[in-house]
């Protein structure tokens, strides 16, 4: 059945609100952030946090309804998502970049106030060959976990498939857990100089994605039950995989220049 | 002489292909499910048991002598107190091994 009465073969969405409640959303979230940093009043963060969540959850639904349900998602339109995350992928890169330049221009010509050292006078670094090679060993054996999850979809073994995203998400979490209490064990704090500064911004916004890769994941999983995905479909699935690569690519990085070479 | 060559390689490439894609467990272009299954299952969950465990072994080896404090002016930054509790501790505050600007919370 033609269910798109065009001549093309784009996706021309509904009206939707959900663009407007996430623009008010977000607006809120920040201001809501500022206005508990200087006024300490969580009030309007919560509001807006219960927006952006509101949002994602009604929007990325009605995704699945056109795509899933509707069948609005022809190749070209998986092909145009594909170049979206792409560029969203592309953009997190940028972000994550920043950090590192942080650290780097930190780290390679220290200042006379941190003794000109790295690590600096009095900062106990972690050992990079204890927890955060576990953390290493963690996040590769997920990559490759999913990979056989991407397999089994693509060999129509929805057993196997089920399985093995199971494990890729029990890893997620497992590196969570344990990279939290590298946190409170840690005997540095973020305010502990320039040191703490680069760390926790650039393995807290690490952990950060870990926790929405793992959310992603577990949608998917979700999706997976439900029969959302076919052999040759399953796009939303290959976008999880995507960013979780990114994320471990992403730790790859932290753990050579911020544990190893950085100690 | 180039065409004999190249009908020799064209043919011997189709009966490669012809005889791994009959093969169930195919290896080869891409990989099955199966070899990414066994990767997962005789490389990575070993490497994370050899991970933890060394982990562990090291963990127990490490004394816990808390360096003395020291009111280093770079350290322990409050420039602005933080947005929770009373502003002086940090999100992941360790009362065993995080000094506050004045020192030790606790004796150790």
């Amino acid at each position: 059945m033609n269910y798109n009465n065009n001549n093309h073969p784009f996706h021309l969405v509904d009206y939707s609100p959900w663009p407007l409640t996430g623009a008010i959303g977000v607006m809120t979230l920040v201001t809501g952030m500022i206005k508990w940093f200087h006024e300490f009043n969580l009030n309007l963060l919560m509001l807006g946090y219960l927006i952006v969540i509101l949002t994602m959850y009604q929007w990325w639904r009605d995704i699945c309804r056109e795509s899933t349900f509707q069948g609005k998602h022809t190749i070209k339109v998986s092909k145009g998502l594909r170049w979206g995350m792409i560029l969203f992928i592309m953009s997190e890169v940028f972000f994550f970049l920043s950090f590192f330049w942080a650290f780097f221009h930190s780290s390679l010509s220290p200042n006379i106030e941190i003794g000109m050292m790295w690590p600096p006078m009095s900062i106990i670094t972690f050992n990079p060959f204890q927890i955060p090679l576990l953390n290493t060993i963690i996040l590769i054996s997920s990559g490759v976990t999913v990979t056989w999850t991407h397999h089994s979809l693509m060999e129509n073994n929805f057993s196997q498939a089920i399985q093995s995203l199971f494990i890729t998400i029990t890893l997620g979490i497992y590196f969570s857990i344990i990279q939290s209490y590298e946190y409170f064990e840690a005997s540095f704090t973020i305010a502990d100089c320039i040191y703490g500064s680069t760390f926790f911004m650039a393995t807290g916004f690490h952990g950060l994605h870990v926790i929405i890769g793992t959310i992603f994941l577990f949608i998917c999983f979700i999706r997976l039950l439900n029969y959302h995905f076919s052999n040759i479909h399953h796009f939303g699935f290959e976008a999880a995989a995507w960013y979780w690569h990114f994320v471990d690519v992403v730790w790859l990085f932290l753990y050579i220049f911020v544990y190893w070479w950085g100690k | 002489m180039a065409s004999i060559l190249h009908r020799t390689a064209t043919s011997y490439l189709k009966n490669q292909a012809r005889a791994s894609s009959h093969s169930a467990t195919a290896g080869g272009h891409g990989g099955g499910y199966k070899l990414w299954k066994k990767l997962s299952l005789f490389v990575a969950f070993p490497a994370i048991g050899l991970g933890m465990l060394n982990a562990y072994l090291g963990h127990q080896e490490e004394t816990h002598e808390r360096p003395p404090f020291v009111p280093y002016e770079y350290m322990r930054i409050r420039t602005k107190r933080f947005p929770w509790g009373d502003g002086q501790k940090t999100l992941f505050h360790n009362p065993h091994v995080n000094a506050l600007p004045s020192g030790y919370e606790d004796e150790h």
